[in-house]
């Protein structure tokens, strides 16, 4: 038994009360252009650490062989991790629960594998984590977000709105009235003058506004949900998108990508090979291997300078990716 | 609000790699000081390790709480395990199983050594117990041959896979059958399923002797039980929603199936307070 192979390394955190399991993947040893910047990976709910389809361990397997250390590990109430956790867990993750605890286990990070920072990737509930903690943590210095979520989940009978969604999307008279509710939705989006709906997850937006105001490099990337249309969503939904970057003002440094054929889960391999091209092209236009002193003097900055300068005028940018193709920006 | 319960033996967990040939498992010893018995947890298949993880873990820790140091591993190419899913077999993890089996008996050859095997893992664990060094079996919901654990979970990714598919676009299970059958790798659940796989699954059944309890019993002459685990065991087994904010509740489960293993053990199974909330 060890803790070790040739390229992971077992871990454990004491970080508020809890001890969180996580595994390390290493850098190729003598890699020439290993980076001291971390990327750890959190985990959509309920996933363990390895994530839908053991997705995350592709990734950060991958991230690490381009000179990333790379991290995962099980937050509270998941996986292998051991703490006192509110039995509700989803309802926790949504409104912060695991802000200070995230934080703590990217600070030990820093501390323990002698890094000058940590992006987080996270996905679903894992990128609510993400946010949260991306806000008080200094050692955060960025964000990888796969489909967060900005809204709570919506109130009602779940069992039966489930069911209507599944019976709408087999037959060809359920699709139809699908549709009529969409845009009666639309109508009603329209007179509430587009605002945020009452399940929006308010606290996280105004995380998120803080975090891409201040410049902090984020790429988001979205898989679309049925019904969707490249960026826009369903008929009838609110747009999100369209609002986190309106929030995030021109000065932020916030790239999207929407991966068309990718699953929410970003498990099937189309998805998985789009994220890590994604995040390997993204990464070292942030976090470059070359001038790794000048880099890291660029990026230690306070998160939440107002000064203009402190910024890149890389403009925000939409990127739709339809993993079987190449890239396509769009205008 | 209810909490999730955790005292410090729980923390007494070891996470290791234990090398095979040509891989590393991920295994996490649930260690005691004074253990009445071991027990290796042989769980689900692919990407029901993961939906059953939580309440695995959960019994894990009931069980240590009670005396029963736990060994719980990821199969080869899963989870937390080193090696690549489409390109192992059940012979591979059957044989990564009795290497796990030899090395706990190794630690201390003198305490009942228990199998349990939940679902795929069942069938594995059937299969290694009849074949030697355990003393007692439990089988959680071992189905007929490892195809038919295969099935549902195909069935559930089909239903994902289809959502708002229509026409000639929308492909019924059976055409996902079909190109296994024909020899094609298809990708369930972020798993690559290769068609030996799927012919194979056909072949990974239960030993005739555990159909039947008590004909099992009088073969083996050691203790033997297969429990038919039923809606409320979810989701330690397919069913419903897999992703669910309702905390589940597994006192019942865990209690009834320790009391067995308790008079299985001949150890006293009363005494400890901690539920499987």
């Amino acid at each position: 038994m060890s803790q070790v192979t040739e390229t992971r390394e077992l871990f454990t955190l004491n970080c508020q009360g809890a001890v969180l399991r996580g595994t390390f993947h290493k850098p190729p040893k003598d890699f020439p252009t290993t980076s001291s910047t971390g990327i750890l990976s959190l985990a959509g709910f309920p996933m363990p650490r390895a994530g839908h389809g053991d997705a995350a361990v592709y990734w950060a397997a991958s991230f690490a062989n381009l000179g990333y250390p790379s991290f995962r590990i099980d937050l509270p109430g998941a996986g292998d991790s051991s703490a006192d956790v509110p039995a509700e867990l989803l309802q926790f993750i949504n409104t912060g629960g695991h802000e200070r605890v995230a934080a703590a286990a990217v600070k030990q990070l820093v501390e323990r594998y002698n890094l000058s920072g940590v992006v987080i990737l996270g996905h679903c509930a894992g990128a609510i984590s993400a946010i949260f903690a991306a806000a008080i943590c200094e050692e955060c210095r960025g964000l990888i977000l796969l489909d967060a979520p900005f809204h709570l989940p919506p109130a009602g009978r779940p069992k039966v709105r489930d069911a209507l969604f599944h019976w709408s999307t087999r037959s060809r008279f359920g699709g139809l009235l699908s549709n009529i509710r969409d845009q009666i939705k639309k109508i009603s989006l329209f007179l509430r003058r587009n605002a945020p709906p009452e399940n929006t997850n308010f606290p996280l937006v105004k995380r998120w506004k803080d975090l891409a105001s201040g410049g902090l490099p984020i790429l988001l990337i979205n898989a679309p949900p049925p019904k969707a249309s490249g960026t826009k969503p369903r008929v009838g939904k609110f747009d999100y998108l369209r609002h986190i970057l309106k929030l995030a003002g021109d000065r932020s440094r916030v790239d999207v990508s929407i991966i068309e054929s990718a699953h929410h889960t970003f498990s099937d391999p189309a998805g998985r090979d789009a994220v890590r091209r994604q995040v390997e092209q993204w990464m070292p236009t942030f976090f470059p291997f070359e001038n790794l002193e000048q880099a890291t003097a660029n990026f230690a900055q306070p998160m939440h300078s107002n000064n203009e300068a402190d910024f890149s005028t890389r403009q925000s940018m939409f990127a739709r990716v339809d993993a079987t193709r190449e890239v396509e920006s769009l205008p | 609000m209810g909490t999730q319960h955790t005292c410090r033996k729980e923390l007494e967990e070891d996470a290791d790699y234990f090398a095979v040939p040509g891989a590393h498992l991920y295994t996490v010893r649930h260690r005691v000081e004074e253990p009445v018995a071991r027990v290796l947890l042989s769980g689900p298949f692919a990407s029901e390790r993961h939906y059953s993880y939580d309440p695995w873990v959960r019994w894990a820790r009931y069980l240590a709480q009670r005396g029963v140091e736990v060994l719980r591993y990821d199969y080869r190419g899963v989870g937390e395990s080193e090696g690549i899913f489409e390109e192992t077999s059940f012979q591979q993890w059957s044989e990564d199983l009795q290497l796990l089996a030899s090395w706990l008996k190794s630690r201390s050859p003198n305490l009942p050594l228990v199998l349990h095997g939940l679902e795929t893992g069942a069938l594995l664990a059937g299969l290694a117990f009849h074949a030697g060094v355990w003393d007692v079996l439990l089988l959680w919901s071992p189905p007929a041959n490892a195809n038919l654990a295969l099935r549902p979970t195909l069935l559930r990714w089909v239903v994902a896979d289809q959502l708002f598919k229509f026409g000639e676009d929308r492909r019924p299970a059976s055409a996902y059958f079909q190109k296994m059958e024909e020899g094609s790798t298809i990708e369930v659940e972020g798993y690559r399923w290769s068609a030996k796989l799927w012919r194979d699954s056909h072949e990974v059944t239960l030993p005739l002797a555990m159909e039947d309890e008590d004909r099992a019993r009088a073969i083996y002459h050691r203790p033997v039980r297969v429990v038919r685990l039923g809606k409320e065991a979810i989701p330690l087994i397919k069913g419903g929603h897999a992703v669910t904010n309702e905390p589940r509740n597994f006192t019942s489960l865990f209690a009834k199936n320790w009391g067995w293993l308790a008079g299985a053990l001949a150890i006293d199974g009363g005494g400890v307070g901690e539920s499987g909330n």
